[in-house]
């Protein structure tokens, strides 16, 4: 067979490569083709006040989608930490993972966490909230509070709530602008950034994409200082504005499970708060510079932190020595006088909250 | 040349997998590893925790074994069984000095591609049937059977729950179906069917270690092996249409390409034994 008969056939791989190549890259070709989405023009404070007064009223219209959860926080030692176990909570804390979510009204509510053969259901029905938890094989029961559910799980949080958290945030302390419009899972959205004004802030700026329709906050994004990429994120990869089954929000322990009576953890604020009081805990300056004092025993510590601990650096200045974690959007400092600082803040910060006692 | 002709040779394909011993043994081992499955955790018990967790209902529902018994083997023993005639569908015809005569009969080398490419698709649904049928034999011969509980835990009627495992073998075998493509492509680049086979299973371990490193998690995608564990949206309420349907699409694209790659490679080979 002649050698150009052969050199064409190999371009029929080469083709299907090229045609796979496509049809994976599609979906940002397609978005960059068809550009940023146009959206009725509003103002920050246009947008905030519509948003505000959509789900101020804490009624949200019944959906369901997938939330997509990316954090690269840049914590040494974590990801090795949560990858021993992909279905616990803790491995949210790096990588990227899918969370399902049905939303019917206030008080339904199913969030799934798939793992490897695995799954995790927070399901609120009314009165009732279950933690499912199929690796034990465990379900938790909760007495609903009177207000909005608290989930056990700080870290995964749902985009209406992180956008909460950062709208309370802002402040004098904050620039609010409206960036380009954005597309998030495939519906135009406006894009509200919030930029800490603080010199001393890792923080770059907080991105909050809010539905062009519905008004509903789809994604956030929280950029450090000079990073290209979020260091954490989470957003609807799909959503639809539809009624879920009434289904999902029914949850029979299946037979053979253990089923245990659960308290609901106090709130981390609330606690922070208790211990404030006992003036354990304290908190030097304000907003995106604000910085947590508190007294520290490394003993105390559960045995997992020792990875992330081992690879503190040892740092002394004016203000005393100790040990640094330094994170992509968080400065941990560990004084040989036993404190621990932290805060969203330059170390630099730190050694100057160290210094004032 | 007939218009049957194209499934004839197919039929003698399948005829010729079929009666050799080696590969009758290689279903009958499929065959036997649910049963060893349940005849062990029927000794063991449950108390497993963990992933294994959901293992442990195969003590009280012995359909349960059949998932159990697809999560045993679809890391190594089901790939290995279709690697094997996957590999050995080209480079063992030269091997033996065969593919000269194949390759005298009118069909043409695409056609006789093609047609080897159906055999082994064929055999690795008859793979997964192979384990779904032991798997359901042994769980009802040495367990209850009842309503399943899924991972999302809620509990499905019995008749669901055999759905599911249809659910999951046909999901598997397309996985296996794909792999076979890969291992086609391999087959046609050496002359050793025993150097393709291994090849093959070589590249599977590859990707498993590759997906089990989480600094390299951007590429888990990419990677054949890990749309396999994907089956397990079979056992969530709502079932995890979406991602298996993603793994489908995956699978076609190592079938596109790699099928694309025996196709250029075979028919401008130069057949000499």
């Amino acid at each position: 067979m002649p050698k150009r008969a052969r050199a064409v056939r190999w371009g029929v791989p080469v083709a299907a490569v090229a045609v796979v190549a496509v049809a994976v890259g599609s979906g940002p070709v397609i978005a960059a083709v068809q550009g940023d989405p146009v959206l009725p023009e509003r103002t920050a404070e246009q947008l905030l006040a519509d948003v505000t007064a959509r789900w101020g009223s804490g009624t949200l219209p019944p959906m369901s989608g997938t939330i997509i959860e990316t954090a690269s926080l840049g914590v040494p030692g974590l990801s090795a930490l949560a990858g021993e176990s992909t279905a616990s909570p803790l491995s949210l804390l790096a990588g990227s993972h899918q969370v399902k979510i049905w939303y019917g009204a206030e008080d339904r509510l199913r969030l799934a966490l798939p793992g490897p053969m695995s799954e995790h259901d927070l399901i609120v029905n009314g009165e009732q909230t279950w933690w499912w938890d199929s690796a034990a094989n465990t379900a938790v029961r909760f007495r609903t509070p009177a207000e909005p559910a608290p989930t056990p799980l700080p870290t995964v949080i749902t985009p209406q709530d992180a956008a909460e958290r950062a709208l309370a945030a802002a402040g004098d302390s904050t620039g609010v602008t409206v960036g380009n419009d954005a597309t998030v899972a495939g519906r135009a959205a406006y894009e509200l950034v919030l930029t800490p004004k603080a010199a001393t802030s890792l923080i770059r700026d907080v991105r909050l994409a809010v539905d062009g329709e519905t008004l509903i906050p789809l994604r956030v994004q929280l950029y450090a200082k000079g990073a290209a990429e979020p260091a954490f994120e989470v957003g609807f990869d799909s959503v639809t504005f539809s009624r879920p089954a009434p289904e999902n929000f029914d949850f029979t322990p299946p037979p053979g499970a253990t089923v245990k009576d659960g308290e609901i953890p106090a709130l981390p604020r609330e606690r922070v708060a208790a211990a404030a009081k006992d003036e354990e805990v304290k908190v030097v300056g304000s907003g995106w510079s604000a910085v947590v004092v508190a007294p520290f025993d490394a003993a105390q510590l559960p045995e997992a932190a020792t990875t992330v601990l081992s690879s503190a650096t040892p740092v002394s200045g004016d203000w005393g020595s100790g040990r640094l974690i330094r994170t992509k959007v968080v400065s941990v400092l560990l004084t040989d006088d036993g404190r621990v600082l932290a805060g969203a803040v330059t170390p630099e910060a730190l050694y100057q909250a160290a210094g004032t006692r | 040349m007939s218009r049957r002709d194209p499934l004839r040779l197919l039929r003698s394909e399948v005829g010729l997998t079929f009666r050799r011993p080696r590969n009758l043994a290689l279903l009958g081992v499929l065959a036997v590893v649910p049963v060893l499955v349940g005849v062990g955790l029927r000794i063991a018990g449950d108390g497993a925790e963990g992933p294994q967790a959901f293992l442990s209902q195969v003590a009280g529902n012995g359909v349960v074994l059949t998932f159990a018994a697809f999560f045993v083997m679809v890391p190594l023993i089901l790939p290995l069984a279709v690697a094997v005639v996957a590999g050995d569908a080209i480079a063992g015809e030269a091997n033996l000095g065969t593919l000269r005569y194949l390759l005298t009969a009118p069909a043409g080398r695409t056609h006789l591609l093609a047609v080897k490419y159906g055999n082994i698709v064929i055999f690795a649904f008859t793979a997964c049937l192979v384990v779904a049928v032991a798997g359901l034999a042994a769980g009802f011969a040495l367990f209850p059977v009842g309503p399943v509980t899924l991972l999302s835990g809620t509990t499905v009627p019995l008749a669901d729950g055999l759905l599911r495992i249809g659910l999951v073998a046909l999901y598997t075998a397309a996985g296996m179906a794909a792999l076979g493509a890969l291992a086609l492509a391999v087959s046609t680049l050496t002359e050793a069917p025993i150097g393709a086979i291994a090849a093959t299973v070589v590249l599977l371990v590859v990707a498993q270690v590759l997906q089990a490193i989480p600094a390299l998690s951007a590429i888990k995608p990419y990677l054949l092996t890990s749309w396999w564990n994907v089956a397990d949206g079979a056992l969530r309420d709502p079932i995890g249409f979406d991602r298996m349907g993603e793994g489908l699409l995956a699978y076609l694209a190592y079938v596109v390409i790699f099928g694309s790659i025996a196709w250029a490679r075979f028919t401008g080979k130069d057949v000499t034994a």
